[in-house]
């Protein structure tokens, strides 16, 4: 047996594994290990896996990941989501489908400090849909659009998918956070424009709330500022080279805890479960990253990453197509495995890919960050709405009829990221050459 | 038995509270070396610290994760065929075990090796040998969690609390 199909044997074997329930790090790690016996040898592999291991979780670079997240956990404790949405809502809620849009709108000002697809999406189920019910909503919709826009955590800054895509394809982070940040705005608008289509079209499912005075609407712009002000602290420190992303996350962390004991949001027990809930995060993601990097360095041993994008590149298709069918893959991944881990895993072998056929890495990132947001909302495993679905006790069923007209705006960011890739890359062009 | 139980789940909660501050403390030591890199003057080798923390605030929130059961499973099969998950419980908890034993193994081995070659952090000269026996003694933990968290459920594999 040649290497390659070694490592096509392990990749079988992998797969297989996954179905047994076993944690996906431990199954990457076990088939690295082995397979790494079987081409190189057994010291070598001992070798590699405590190098990893140990150079995972000393590494500088990787305590980003739970810095960020503690940021966000600290945000989501402390109630700030509540605040925001009740801000906004009180600005345009007297619209039609306007609770729908201060859900949009709320998200994407929480999101400034809080990168967590799964912390904002469950605040926003616990925060507007009861809202969003008092006004008569239809429930699908009311569901439908706080499952999508938790989606919007994957591609605006500080997105800890996107700090996850940059470490394992070394990448500058600052630079994807740029890159994330028009598409993801772009993306909230075309999640407002759904809206009002859709409450156009019938005027049922998104009636009108409260009217309120202008003076109650200002009143609570200091609660939109805040946020605003940490993040443009940290990503513009992040982007004028003063922070690493490690102290970005440091700073950002700080800045908003200071703010929540401001106001007396956040007490001892809020600040402990913060931090235990980030230590379960990170752990969980850092392992599948130490996993992931063992397996790593046998699939690269089999030559497979090398061998995939030559034979890729001499295809007689155009790389568009390519690129699509990747896309696809990493859905149907996505799907089956979880979007993330499957991120971390299929990226080493894909990325080399892209690079070929001459993408641009930051656009891959933000390509691919996007097929992870959708897997987060089709089934058959959609995270999000699996959140919804826990929290408002809605059926599962009705969330996803909810779902669907939205993926219309997520379809046509990919179309247009494809046709003009200037959306997501003007800005880190601009700002970090 | 259930002595065993509390002991592994105490250790667990033990090691999260040490991650726990080291997590605090990397926060406010990096942005306490950002506000006084402002004045010029920083404090010297947080590079190092930092990273030698990293270890901490990973490595000791392991047993606890694993414990809570928060890495992540394909729960699509074994969910919908309780069956299956009963029938693959028990390899994959030895699976899971022969891989965490070897791991405090190999760190450990590490461990020797560093204190060996008197290999250390760059600017403050820390010696790595104890991070890396620090992190093969979580391997350890995390071995006595995975047996404990077996006994716990027996070999059924269903879902617990």
């Amino acid at each position: 047996m040649n290497e390659v199909t070694i490592g096509i044997l392990a990749i079988v074997v992998l797969l297989f594994l996954f179905l047994t329930g076993i944690e996906l790090a431990y199954a990457m790690a076990l088939v690295g290990f082995i397979g790494y016996i079987i081409l190189v040898s057994f010291k070598g592999a001992m070798t590699v896996m405590a190098k990893d291991f140990f150079g995972t979780f000393s590494s500088y670079g990787l305590t980003v990941i739970p810095l960020f997240v503690l940021m966000g956990q600290i945000a989501f404790n402390a109630g700030i989501a509540k605040r925001l949405y009740d801000g906004a809502n009180k600005i345009m809620g007297h619209i039609p489908g306007g609770l729908a849009l201060a859900t949009v709108a709320g998200v994407t000002v929480f999101k400034a400090i809080c990168g967590s697809s799964a912390a904002t999406t469950a605040t926003f189920a616990g925060v507007a849909v009861p809202e969003m019910d008092r006004f008569g909503y239809a429930k699908k919709f009311s569901t439908g659009i706080v499952a999508v826009a938790g989606t919007l955590g994957i591609l605006l800054p500080p997105s800890v998918v996107l700090i996850i895509f940059g470490m394992i394809t070394e990448q500058s982070v600052g630079k994807l956070f740029l890159a994330g940040f028009v598409p993801g705005l772009l993306l909230a608008v075309l999640f407002a424009s759904v809206i009002v289509g859709w409450c156009g079209i019938n005027p049922r499912v998104g009636p009108k709330g409260e009217r309120h005075t202008w003076k109650e609407a200002t009143e609570t712009l200091p609660e939109i500022v805040w946020p605003v002000v940490i993040f443009v602290l940290m990503v513009g420190g992040l982007m004028g080279g003063i922070f690493t992303p490690t102290e970005a996350g440091s700073v950002g962390a700080f800045a908003v805890l200071l703010l929540t004991l401001f106001k007396k949001d956040l007490d001892f027990r809020k600040f402990v479960k913060s931090i235990r809930e980030s230590l379960r995060t990170s752990c969980m993601v850092l392992m599948l990253i130490a996993s992931s990097t063992i397996l790593g360095h046998f699939i690269a041993v089999t030559t497979i990453p090398a061998i995939l994008a030559d034979w890729v590149v001499q295809l007689p298709i155009h790389r568009c197509v390519i690129m699509v069918l990747i896309t696809i893959i990493y859905l149907l991944g996505g799907s089956f495995i979880d979007d993330l881990a499957f991120m971390i895993l299929a990226t080493p072998i894909f990325f080399p890919v892209i690079l070929k056929l001459g993408y641009d890495p930051l656009w891959a990132g933000i390509m691919i960050c996007l097929t992870v947001m959708i897997g987060g909302v089709i089934p058959p495993v959609a995270m999000n709405v699996f959140i919804v679905k826990n929290i408002t006790k809605t059926p599962v069923g009705i969330i996803y009829s909810g779902v669907y007209p939205f993926l219309i705006s997520m379809a046509a960011l990919a179309v247009l990221l494809f046709v003009f890739p200037q959306v997501a890359l003007f800005l880190p062009n601009a700002l970090m050459n | 038995m259930s002595r065993f139980l509390s002991l592994a789940s105490s250790l667990a909660k033990l090691m999260d509270i040490v991650a726990g501050l080291a997590l605090v403390g990397i926060m406010l030591l990096t942005s306490l070396d950002v506000i006084l890199r402002y004045f010029g003057r920083p404090i010297q080798g947080a590079y190092d610290i930092v990273s030698m923390a990293a270890v901490f605030i990973i490595g000791f929130a392991l047993p606890r994760t694993s414990w809570d059961r928060a890495h992540v499973t394909v729960d699509i099969l074994v969910d919908n065929f309780p069956a299956i998950r009963r029938a693959f419980w028990v390899g994959t908890r030895i699976l899971a075990l022969f891989l965490f034993a070897l791991l405090a193994w190999n760190l450990i081995k590490l461990g020797l090796d560093f204190s060996e070659t008197g290999e250390s952090t760059l600017t403050l000269a820390l010696p790595l040998y104890p991070v890396a026996f620090a992190l093969g003694m979580c391997a350890v933990v995390q071995c006595v969690v995975l047996v404990a968290d077996f006994a716990r459920t027996g070999n059924e594999g269903g879902e617990h609390e």
